[in-house]
Parts: structure tokens; sequence; C-alpha cells
């Protein structure tokens, strides 16, 4: 199928030296994190005041003075006092002492009964698993508060019991979390490896599935910790936390909730307090678990985001509304039409660059200079590897690229009319109208929760304004015209009641809902079975026959192109290596690219023992060499390959297209 | 759908048989006698004895897990034992406050957590975006008590656009009912809302990368039709399947907000009876709770099922 030597990761990898490699990229990226390093900063202030509560507080905790009884903030009291003329901000300080020491003890508990209750669950399996997921489940119907309620109703107040209520509270996120991990883990390659070489299911526990949940536990338990502390006042706010000796900001406000109508300024100490130390750790879990899972922050998500809206650095005008009167939509029938003045080509891509803008500033080509035609009724195939950017070519015709991918300069003609760097609202008029597409996944391209009919309706109701019964007519038609059967009963169904061939037809038919005068296949019949694919194939050439469409077949795979193309463009690097018609280029190739292409393909009337393949592998773009980008692979090189940039010349990209003579004749019957 | 129906009430028939099983099991779990911790360290034998048998605490296990049962089945939960009221009949006169505020609640949570995902998901990386989803990081964490208490004082206190103490039954004054309802289901729900927007950006987010948005992108229709109609859709399958746990949350916290706006719910009920360890009471409320949680659970699940065709089973 490929060509390429693919190389492979190892499967069998030991996590541990990639956990700390990771770890160390874990740690650089969190430090490029300003909230991040904020929330930690503001964490081990809260902590170091919580320790040295006793030298920072004016006051201590429980000293009384009537006389300054439910003051607001004055010199002495900056944050005013209760109604016992207790200071609020020495409280504030002594409270996070409470807050601090209940949420770690609770988080611990949680995790100490959670993690081997997961591990069990996960790495037994079976029964186990099946009774203790349905424990789980079960207990999802009791609120967390509510528990821990019935563990003070029934164990009475105390610092103790109000950590183990909250303990229990979290107990079942950490099980479940360590039951998913320790799933995931067991059913990898290296740990069924290990378990058959015979290591003792200890030492896969500690050794594998360990260092794997240790990410998840840091995320989580930062997490839990703000939540223990929400969890924690409210309970004292209830009245149910400490003994009233303990200050704690939850009894503080319970308090103040006494005093709101005359003293309401008392509520905001305590609050804030809270507020900004579960913001602390809620900020820093969501910090540790993007630096773990490698996400990049926001803003430079923004900054690619904003190179992706379509700037043109060509100045190319767009379309004069005279040349898009030559070609009026109503005048072509969709029924072949006899045509004897020359006409501009269905589709033409002229000089088109396709690059990408990386978060460093610096731009990237992943498609150079390509020049394509396909004429109405001819099939075009556009043939290379994955990575070689033919589907980011397809992608950049319908001006649909990704995020932080852009058209850098060049023209994509449809009739003769230049669509590139038009707006989305003029390009909807374009995108099934004129230019359709079908994509690779048959399953992902319908979406899962509508429905057939409604999807295929789509298109039609919004270029042909059609009714909702119209539309529906239509599609019933448009499905019949596909191959699915009983089509009528097929439009009230839903993607996954039809099989991956049946699929990629709905898909069809939505592309050509519109009528469109060019088809572009992109990978259309990768993913289906042998059998599946040519019928889709044929399908495809019988459509072409009947609504005199051009079709561009975008594809890595050389029988497909022999059995479906009249020409064929092979791209190699970014670049168009070669073009020619079917025919002559699979018998007499020019490009030493083309010609390994054909020795490596697998053919019938061959008779050899290993298929060649071609040494190295297709350079990444950004690391394209200056001259010819398959110079690096090629057994012809030359130094005047490397020298410079090759122009695409009588229809070949090689400065020794002349001299040279490639003999691959004998598989051209692919 | 009724097929989808019948398996979600099969699965809830013995969810709540092990809840109450659970809940019987409490009193067991009391070190020492419960009429003991009910009664103090001051109780005599003989008083301990007599709390006992009024609380059928001398009768063999199997016995007590029989009549529980019967009770559970025919709404009979025993009786208070500091108030001598059948449990029953106090949960049902708390019952309507802590639904109307849950209900509410949960509506400000589905209303503004989803607006705000999808606001948020389907532009990521702009001012809005970020705006927004710092509120939600901020939301996280702010104690859904101390948002009724601020509320109280700017919109009650200061402003005194609603009334301070708002709870009026639906049956006397509808309005009232409402009005008074505003700032507590704002205040619980607020959290909720923060909880679900994140999910929602996230899985609009990733909704709107999924191939069928090109597909149907390249087949012409309107970008806006794509993002609203099918990238929205999609989105909510995840949001709905976790709506059970924030309702969940809710419940709990709303036993909480409900003493700050004095609201004669099942929280406060709970409270006294926690403080005076009147576990009849305590069992009652804790099974009504699992109960709500799971019609809850049962109807968002056949809601899962209406927009999300593969969950209905064949």
């Amino acid at each position: 199928m490929s060509a390429a030597v693919t190389v492979g990761r190892p499967a069998s990898a030991s996590p541990l030296r990639r956990q700390a490699a990771s770890l160390a990229q874990a740690w650089r990226r969190l430090r490029h994190q300003p909230a991040t390093v904020a929330a930690l900063v503001a964490l081990v202030l809260i902590a170091v005041a919580a320790a040295a509560a006793p030298l920072l507080a004016p006051f201590a905790p429980d000293e009384t003075d009537f006389t300054a009884a439910l003051s607001g903030p004055t010199a002495e009291h900056p944050l005013g006092t209760d109604d016992l003329g207790r200071d609020t901000l020495s409280r504030v300080i002594y409270s996070a002492r409470t807050a601090l020491l209940v949420a770690g003890g609770s988080v611990l508990v949680a995790m100490l009964i959670g993690v081997p209750l997961g591990l069990l669950l996960g790495y037994k399996g079976g029964w186990y698993d099946r009774l203790g997921s349905r424990g789980l489940d079960v207990a999802d119907a009791l609120p967390g508060l509510l528990v821990g309620f019935v563990v003070i109703a029934v164990l009475g107040r105390g610092m103790l019991v109000l950590i183990v209520a909250i303990g229990l509270i979290f107990c079942m996120n950490f099980a479940r979390m360590t039951r998913a991990v320790t799933l995931t883990e067991r059913k990898k390659p290296y740990v069924e490896a290990a378990r058959v070489s015979g290591l003792p299911h200890r030492q896969v526990v500690f050794r594998q599935v360990l260092p794997n949940l240790a990410g998840p536990l840091v995320v989580q338990g930062a997490v839990f910790l703000g939540s223990a502390i929400k969890v924690e006042s409210a309970l004292s706010f209830l009245g149910l936390g400490l003994d009233e000796s303990q200050p704690s900001w939850g009894g503080m406000l319970g308090l103040a909730a006494e005093h709101q109508a005359d003293h309401p300024f008392m509520a905001l100490p305590p609050g804030i307090a809270i507020v900004v130390t579960v913001l602390a750790f809620n900020v820093l879990g969501d910090g540790l678990n993007d630096a773990l899972s490698g996400r990049r922050p926001t803003r430079r998500r923004r900054a690619a985001r904003s190179a992706a809206r379509p700037q043109r650095a060509g100045g190319i005008p767009p379309a004069s509304a005279a040349v898009a009167e030559q070609h009026p939509r109503a005048e072509r029938p969709v029924a072949a039409a006899q045509t004897v003045r020359p006409e501009p080509a269905a589709l033409e891509l002229r000089d088109v660059t396709v690059v990408a803008d990386r978060p460093t500033g610096e731009t990237v080509p992943l498609v150079a200079d390509v020049a394509l035609t396909v004429a109405r009724g001819e099939v075009l195939g556009l043939l290379g590897e994955s990575g070689s950017g033919k589907s980011m070519l397809a992608k950049a015709a319908l001006g649909l690229l990704p995020a932080g991918v852009r058209l850098g300069s060049g023209s994509v003609l449809l009739h003769g009319r230049d669509i590139a760097g038009c707006s989305d609202r003029e390009l909807r008029e374009v995108r099934g109208r004129s230019l359709g597409v079908v994509f690779q996944n048959p399953q992902a391209n319908l979406s899962p929760v509508h429905t057939v009919g409604r999807q295929l309706a789509e298109p039609l109701r919004a270029h042909l304004g059609m009714s909702r019964v119209q539309a529906r007519e239509r599609a019933a038609e448009l499905l019949d015209l596909v191959g699915v059967d009983d089509p009528r009963r097929r439009l009230g169904q839903y993607p996954y009641q039809f099989s991956g061939g049946m699929a990629q037809r709905v898909a069809i038919a939505i592309a050509l809902a519109g009528e469109p005068d060019v088809l572009i296949a992109d990978e259309a019949t990768s993913a289906l079975d042998v059998t599946t694919q040519s019928q889709v194939l044929d399908l495809l050439l019988d459509l072409r026959e009947r609504l005199d469409m051009a079709v561009v077949m975008i594809t890595h795979d050389l029988g497909v192109v022999a059995e479906t193309c009249d020409r064929v463009a092979v791209m190699y690097a970014g670049q168009i290596v070669e073009t020619g018609a079917v025919r002559s280029l699979f018998d007499r190739p020019r490009h030493p690219y083309t010609a390994a292409l054909l020795a490596a393909h697998p053919s019938a009337d061959r008779d050899v023992d290993r298929l060649p393949t071609i040494p190295g592998r297709v350079p990444l773009a950004g690391e394209w060499p200056p001259g010819c980008h398959f110079a690096g692979r090629c057994p012809f090189v030359r130094p005047e390959c490397t020298a410079g940039p090759v122009p695409l010349t009588d229809h070949v990209r090689c400065v020794r297209a002349a001299e040279i003579a490639l003999e691959v004749s004998e598989v051209a019957h692919a | 759908m009724g097929k989808l129906v019948a398996y979600r009430v099969l699965f809830a028939v013995p969810q709540l048989a092990i809840v109450s099983l659970v809940v019987f099991s409490l009193t067991y779990l009391v070190p020492g006698s419960p009429a003991a911790a009910i009664l103090g360290t001051a109780a005599t034998p003989d008083a301990i004895a007599q709390v006992e048998a009024q609380l059928g605490l001398d009768r063999p296990p199997l016995e007590r897990l029989a009549s529980w049962f019967g009770g559970v089945l025919t709404g009979d939960l025993g009786t208070s034992f500091r108030s001598g009221v059948p449990v029953a009949e106090l949960l049902g006169q708390r019952f309507p406050a802590t639904l109307s505020l849950v209900l509410g609640g949960m509506v400000v949570a589905l209303v503004v957590g989803v607006g705000a995902g999808v606001l948020t998901g389907t532009r990521p990386g702009t001012t809005t975006d970020r705006v927004i989803t710092g509120g939600t990081v901020l939301g996280l964490a702010i104690p859904e008590f101390w948002l009724g208490l601020v509320l109280t004082l700017v919109f009650a206190v200061q402003l005194g656009w609603v009334p301070v103490v708002a709870w009026t039954p639906i049956t006397e004054d509808p309005v009232a009912w409402l009005r008074g309802l505003l700032l507590p289901s704002v205040a619980l729900g607020l959290t909720g809302a923060a909880i679900i927007a994140r999910q929602t950006r996230a899985a609009v987010v990733s909704a709107l990368a999924a191939p069928y948005v090109d597909t149907l992108t390249a087949a012409g229709v309107p970008r806006r039709r794509v993002v609203l109609v099918y990238g929205v859709k999609n989105a909510l399958v995840p949001v709905l399947a976790s709506a059970g746990i924030t309702f969940a949350i809710l419940i709990g916290a709303s036993f909480v907000v409900e003493k700050v706006f004095t609201s004669p719910g099942l929280g406060s009920l709970m409270l006294t009876s926690v403080i005076g360890k009147d576990f009849p009471v305590v069992q009652g409320v804790v099974l009504l709770t699992a109960v709500l949680v799971v019609v809850v659970n049962f109807v968002l699940d056949v809601g899962y099922g209406v927009i999300n065709p593969q969950a209905r089973p064949q």
C-alpha cells in the first residue's frame, strides 16, 4: 500500500522513563502558566499564615472584648469583631489551620480508601468489578453532603469524625478514577507482556499502574482539597463541624448569617478567605492537568486561531462579477451538455501554497506551488502518501482549512472564477453547489444524533430552497441514486444503523445534493473493505457519467487510481512531482519517486519474494530540503539535485528526467 | 422508547433496594446503642431499655429488616423519636420547599450552564470565552451558602427588591412563591451552572472538530446552522449524561442554602435530627433524597435516550 518505511514506536516500552521525561516536561510547562504559579504562591502564603498564626494574628482567636463587640473595621480590629468582640482578622487566620488540616486529612482518607478499592476493581475485573461498579453507581444516588450528615449523626461531632465524613464523600471519586486508569493500563501491551512473562501482580501494580496513576491523583487531589474546604465550611456553617472553640470560616459565616441584617460586613472576610483558597486549589488542579496532559495554555491557542482567519498573502483580487456571469448556474443543465467552445477547466488550482503558523511565529509550508486542472467529466487522481499534503489541498480548495493553517498564496478557479479568499458567506454558495467533497471516515462524516434524512435535507434546503416535504422527496431520490435500498425507510434511520459502505453512500449523497460540478473524493473509499470499496468507486464513476461531473480522487492507493482515473498527479512532500495520463504514467514513469511507488506496489503478475521499499521516510513539513524534496531517498541523486528548487518542467519535477531511464513497466497492470 | 423506560425501571429498583438496605443498617453502625446515644451519658439502663423497645431495637435484625422494608413499601417510615410525629408526615411538610428550591437551582444551572458553555465553546480563545471561562472557575470556588448570604445582602437587605424571608408555598400565592424562589435558586444553581458550563464548552469544542461538521459545511449548510443545530445537539449528549450527578450535588447544597433563606425544607429537619440523634427521621430524609435522585436520573436517562438514538435499547 504505502511505499514508505514506517518507523513504529516499540509497543512494549516501559512507562517509567517516559514518566520521568514527561514529569520534567510538565514542570517546564507549569512554570509558563502564570495563573498556576499565582495559585501556588497563594497556597504557600495561606499555609504559612496557618502555620504561623500565633505570630501573625494580632489577638488570640478566643480573646473576647465586649466593649468592641460587633464593631466594624477599626484601627484596632481591621476586619471588625463578632458578637463576643473577638477579632475577625485573627479568627480568619486561625481558621486557615482548621480548613487545611481537615481538607488535607480528608483527602488522605479518601485516597487511602479509594485507591486500593479502585485498584482491586480494575485489576481483578470480573465479578469484583461488576459488583463494585454497581456499588459506586448506587453511591451516586446519595449527595455527598448527606453522607457527611449521616456520618456525623452516627459518630457525633469532632475533628476526626469530620475528616472521616468528608473523606468518605470523596473516596468514591478516587476509586472510580483509579479503576479507570487501572483498566486502561491493564490492557496495554507492556502490562500484558509483563503478566505473561510471570511478573508478580504486586510488581505490575507498583511499577506500571501506580506511576500512571500519579498524575491524575495529584490533579484530583488538588481539586478535592478545594472541594473539601467547601464541604467543611458548609458543615461548620450549619454547626455540625468542629466545636465552637475551634475557629472556622464556616462557623464565622454561621454567626454572620444571624447578623446579616444589622452587620452585613461580617459575612465578607471569611467568605472571601474560602473563595480564595478554593479558587487557588482549583486553578492549581487545572494547571497541573494541563501541564501533565501537555495542553497549551489558552493564549497560544488564541494566537493559532487568529492566524487561521483567512489572510491572503498574495494580492489576488476576488472574482469580478463579469467572470461570474459568464457561467450562471441556471444555464447549466444537469445532464451532459454538448459544448463546442473551449471552456475553462471545471476546477483549476493555480500555484496554491498552504502554510501552517506555528505558535513560535514561524510559518511552515505544507503544500507548495501546486497547479492542477480538472475538466468536466474527467477523473483526476491525486496520488500521495500520508503527509504529502494532498488532503490539505482539498480543504484549501473549499476554504475548510483547520485552525492554524491557511492559504498562503495562489488561486482556486471554478470555471474561471477565483474563490480563494472569499468570505464564508460567499463560499456557502460555492460549497456543495459548485464543489462537493466526500471525506474519509464514513461513520464520523455523519452526525450520530440526527437522522440521515435530516442531514441529507440540509444542503437541499440551503441550496435549492426546498420545503421540508420537497427536500424529503428529493432526499429519497438521492439515496436511491447512490444505491441505498428502501430509501424512504432509511431516511428515518440514524448513522449507526448504516454499514460503513452504506454510510459513505449517504455522505456521497449529501455531497451531491447541491448538484456540484466538481466532486472531491478525499480518501473516500480508504476505510472500506475491498469489495465495498470497488462498489463505491463504481458508483462514483457512474455518477460522473450521469451528472457530467469532474471528480478529483485523492488517494494513496495506486489500485484506485488505475481503476478509476483518467489523469493522475503524484504528490510528494507538498509538491506535485509528476502529472500525466494514467496509462502513460504507469507505463513510463519519469520521476524516480513515481517509479519507486510503482515498484513497491504488489501486483498479481509479478513474481517476487519481497517487495522493494523506498528507504528513509517522507521529510516532514518544515524539514524540506532546499532542492528536490525526494533527493534524500533517490537512487539517482546528483549534486545538482540539491542545489536549489526544482521547477515542474514538461509535467515532471526532476532535473535528470531526460537522462535517466526508469524501468518499472511491468507493474502497470495494477 | 417504551423499552428504554422499562430498562431504566429495572435498574432503578435494585438501586433503591440497596440504598434502603444501607439506610436501614445505619443504626447498627452507631457505636454502642443508638438509644444510649440518643439519651446521652446520664441515661439509666432502664431508660435505655425503654427507648430501645420504643425504637424496636430489641427485636432480632431480620425481623426489623422485614418490618423496615414493609414500612418503606407502605410509606410508613416510623415515628420521630423527638416529636412523636410520623416521619412520613414530617417529610411531607418539608418536601415542597426542598423540591422547589432544587428544581429552581437545576433550571438556573442548566440554562446558565448550557448557555455559557455554547457561547464559549463556539468561540474558543476569544475575549468572551476567556471572561466567561474565568467566571466559571470563580463560580466553582464560591460556596453556595455564602453566595446566598451575599445575594441577600445586596438584593434583599440593601436594594429591597425581594423579601428577606422568602418562602411562600405555591398553593398560597404562586407569584410570591416564584419571587421568593428567585435568589435561592440563583445562589444554589450558579455552582452547578459552572460545572455544566465547563462540560458543555468542552463538548461543543470537540463536537465542532468532528468530521460531520466539515461534511455539512462542505455541502453548503450555513456555518451558524451547523454549529447551533448539529454541534450543540451532539454536545448535549455528554452534558445530559452527567447532569444527574450535578442534580445530586444540588440537593446536598440545598440543605445548606435553605438555612440562609430560612426556607422550611428537608435540610433544617435533617439538621435538628442529626443534632438530636433522631435516627428514624435521619433515615427518612436519606431515603427520600435517594428516591428523588434516582427518579431525576431516570427522567434524565429517558431524555438522554431521546437525543441519543444509540442509548435506546434495540
